[in-house]
């Protein structure tokens, strides 16, 4: 029995019966995975996306995007306002993160037991999954030399106006600093889901489809009893149906993928919860001309965080977290204002540039429902409150480029709002600070299908499992009832790995 | 030169859901452009058979050779240089790279697009006042029509500018010969990181 089969490569349809299933191979659905095949169960793991190797990665913007990202890194809200980058293919988005690791803070988890409901998931209660998440990825501080042009300038900013920030931790091994993490690691150093997790489940006798797209939970209205779906071709194309039998389903499909797919196999929903509460942790960027080259495109991309605005739990007042930002020329050219001759003009700046970006710990909750085909559209329409901390945040980036020695600060939006002084930056209208008229991203989609006891206000228990559907569980970032604040990755594999004893159970019952 | 006798793709598989290569919903789209963009589907049958040159060299893959020309023009001055160090969006071939990059999309993805193309070429510029298809316009007039939608009053229409120009500057940025005037030294690949 071959343990990984591309589906790509089918020469007909499928029907199998299993333990468990698990649907979307990123960070929470490999780290299920794995656990599930370490406790012996039959386990078959499903990525719509390729199987990608280290080799394919070449570096480039115009054939990674597409390869590696949904939507070939065009996925947008609804309304167009908010670029949201998520990844396809075995490894999910950790093929192509840029590897930053931090703990939920404890405040948030607090919030959630207090306010959400939320039981069994103290810091304490999740220490030895977020201890055993550090030791499976090799989790370090970044060596104080691998901060690379941008980021020094960014610890510059700080420490000349004496706030607060601290270098981040990672996980990289054999890390050659080239600077091409958000393409994919030609160097194989990025410690992710693909590299680690999905192999090791392998070794415990856990099996993988890749390019095999889930498009159907199967239920009978209280119990979920498998997946139905289709391999698809290098194009994304249908071409062979399978039909997995499991007694559980756990859901790896991210905060898009997971929620979308149980509104389109009408999984029971009577308090209306599928796929709302979603938080984006949207942001957008500051960018600072310097004289002399910045090269920020080389060395690790994000080293150094800024954390002066940030604060959480209930009441936070501050609630952006700042932190280096930088493309190569295609991501790059897409954030400069305006287009034409003058943007040009601008492009050619580039090895001068620092980024800093203000990502807000958002309290919006928007949507993802389930568009044609039961692809995930998501609707987001940021709240004022949330509009006026992306104000602060991006004129905390431009105070610390003007402190690390910036002689222009710009902002990517429509009339290209430029400043050289302090003072400038203070009498400058942030107005230009909304959707559609300043450009802004989200690569951290969270929530959607809610942990917490209450079923009327949470989609899935503490547990991890269904409220309605018995068997039917969610291990990704879908789970979290807030944004986290920081980056999820460790949180995911850690709750993944935290509920997997009660995936365990449930086979068991 | 020849005109178009490319078989066209027929009307209706135009009207489509979203605006690549971010989504828009087919209810929001048709929402938010109502009754223009219903006679822009109308229009459809006109313009992509009369008046569009037919592109040299290989076979087109997704584009129909109105929306190849609609394409060229929209990358020329999104992509206009501001020195002669830098190519064109023509030597670079966005437009080629462009319907390769279609080609690829899904279904609704892809057909959002093309009704995006569509609204370029036909009602963008009635927007700003002017009353002649996007390609027939000069380059001056077409920066005028391009501003027009960027800093529209739609905001749906701001975010396709975005969309739009995205897909543009990945067409035009991919091609090494652009990345000198940077000063980007390209992958690292078989080199020293
Ligand atoms: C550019 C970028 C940089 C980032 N940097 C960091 C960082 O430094 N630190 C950090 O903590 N986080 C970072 N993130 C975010 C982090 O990678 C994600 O939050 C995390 O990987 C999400 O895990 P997940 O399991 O929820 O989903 P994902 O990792 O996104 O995986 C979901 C998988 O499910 C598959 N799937 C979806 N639907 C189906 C279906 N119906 N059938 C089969 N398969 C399906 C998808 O193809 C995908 O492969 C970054 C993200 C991006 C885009
Ligand atoms: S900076 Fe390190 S992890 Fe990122 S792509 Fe280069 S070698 Fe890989």
């Amino acid at each position: 029995m071959t343990l990984f089969e591309e589906g790509r490569n089918r020469t007909g349809p499928a029907t199998l019966s299993v333990d468990a299933v698990v649907v979307g191979l990123g960070a929470g659905g490999s780290m299920a995975l794995r656990q599930l095949a370490r406790a012996g169960v039959s386990v078959l793991g499903l990525e719509a996306g390729g199987r990608h190797t280290p080799a394919q990665f070449n570096q480039r913007e115009d054939e990674m995007l597409p390869l590696l990202f949904q939507d070939g890194g065009g996925r947008m809200t609804a309304d167009l306002a908010i670029r949201v980058l998520q990844g396809r293919g075995v490894g999910g988005s950790t093929l192509h993160n840029t590897n930053l690791c931090k703990r939920t803070p404890s405040a948030i988890l607090e919030q959630w037991a207090l306010d959400y409901g939320v039981s069994g998931a103290s810091a304490a209660d999740l220490e030895r999954s977020y201890a055993a998440v550090e030791a499976d990825l090799s989790i370090t501080e970044i060596p104080e030399d691998a901060i690379n042009g941008n980021n020094r300038l960014l610890q510059r900013g700080v420490s000349a106006l004496g706030w607060r920030g601290g270098v981040l931790r990672h996980n990289r091994v054999g890390c050659r600093r080239s600077g091409f993490c958000e393409l994919g690691c030609a160097y194989d150093a990025k410690q992710n889901a693909a590299k680690i997790l999905v192999p090791q489940a392998m070794e415990a006798g856990g099996r993988v489809f890749s390019d095999a797209r889930v498009d159907r939970i199967l239920h009978d209205g209280s119990r979920a009893t498998g997946v139905a779906g289709t391999f698809v071709d290098d194009a994304g194309n249908a071409t062979f149906p399978f039909e997995i039998r499991a007694k559980i389903v756990v859901l790896g499909g991210s905060a898009t993928g997971s929620a979308a797919l149980a509104l389109a196999s009408n999984v029971p929903d009577p308090y209306d919860r599928c796929g709302r509460g979603l938080r984006l942790h949207p942001g957008s960027v500051a960018a600072g001309i310097f004289e002399q080259p910045v090269d920020a495109h080389r060395g690790i991309p994000q080293s150094y965080e800024c954390t002066e605005y940030l604060e959480f739990g209930r009441g936070a007042e501050k609630r952006v977290w700042i932190l280096t930002a930088f493309a190569h020329p295609i991501g790059t050219a897409s954030m400069l204002p305006g287009f034409g001759a003058k943007h040009m003009t601008r492009m050619r700046k580039y090895r001068h540039l620092a980024v800093f970006s203000a990502m807000v710990h958002d309290e919006t909750e928007g949507r993802v429902i389930a568009g044609e085909g039961g692809r995930p559209l998501l609707q987001y329409a940021m709240t004022e409150a949330d509009r006026r901390q992306l104000a602060i945040g991006l004129r905390a980036c431009g105070r610390l480029l003007l402190a690390a020695g910036a002689t222009e600060v710009t902002f990517p939006a429509i009339d290209a709002p430029t400043v050289t002084t302090d003072a400038a930056l203070n009498a400058l209208s942030m107005d230009f600070i909304r959707p559609h008229t300043l450009a802004m991203s989200a690569v951290h989609p969270m929530g959607s299908m809610a942990l917490g006891d209450d079923p009327k206000r949470s989609v899935v228990a503490s547990t991890g499992e269904h409220h309605q559907l018995k068997g039917l569980f969610v291990a990704d970032g879908s789970l979290f009832p807030t944004s986290l604040g920081v980056p999820p990755q460790w949180s995911i594999y850690a709750f993944s790995h935290h509920l997997s004893p009660h995936m365990i159970d449930a086979i068991k019952r | 030169m020849a005109t178009n006798d490319a078989p066209e793709r027929p009307a209706g598989d135009t009207a489509g859901a979203s605006v690549g290569p971010g989504r828009l919903s087919r209810r929001t789209f048709v929402k938010a452009f109502g009754a223009a963009l219903l006679a822009a589907a109308g229009g459809v049958g006109l313009v992509r058979s009369r008046g569009y040159v037919k592109p040299p060299g290989a076979t087109l893959l997704a584009l129909s050779a109105s929306e190849y020309a609609i394409v060229s023009a929209i990358a020329s001055r999104i992509a206009a240089t501001d020195g002669v160090d830098m190519p064109s969006a023509e030597e670079v071939g966005v437009a080629r790279w462009v319907d390769g990059y279609v080609a690829a999309m899904d279904g609704p993805l892809r057909r959002d697009l093309l009704r995006l193309l569509q609204y370029v070429e036909q009602l963008a510029p009635t927007a700003v006042g002017y009353a002649s298809r996007f390609t027939r316009l000069s380059a001056a007039d077409q920066d005028a029509v391009l501003a027009g939608m960027e800093a529209s009053r739609i905001p749906l229409l701001r975010g396709a500018f975005g969309a739009l120009k995205g897909c543009i500057y990945l067409g035009y940025y991919r091609d090494s010969r652009t990345w000198k005037g940077l000063g980007y030294d390209g992958p690292l690949l078989g080199r020293t990181p």
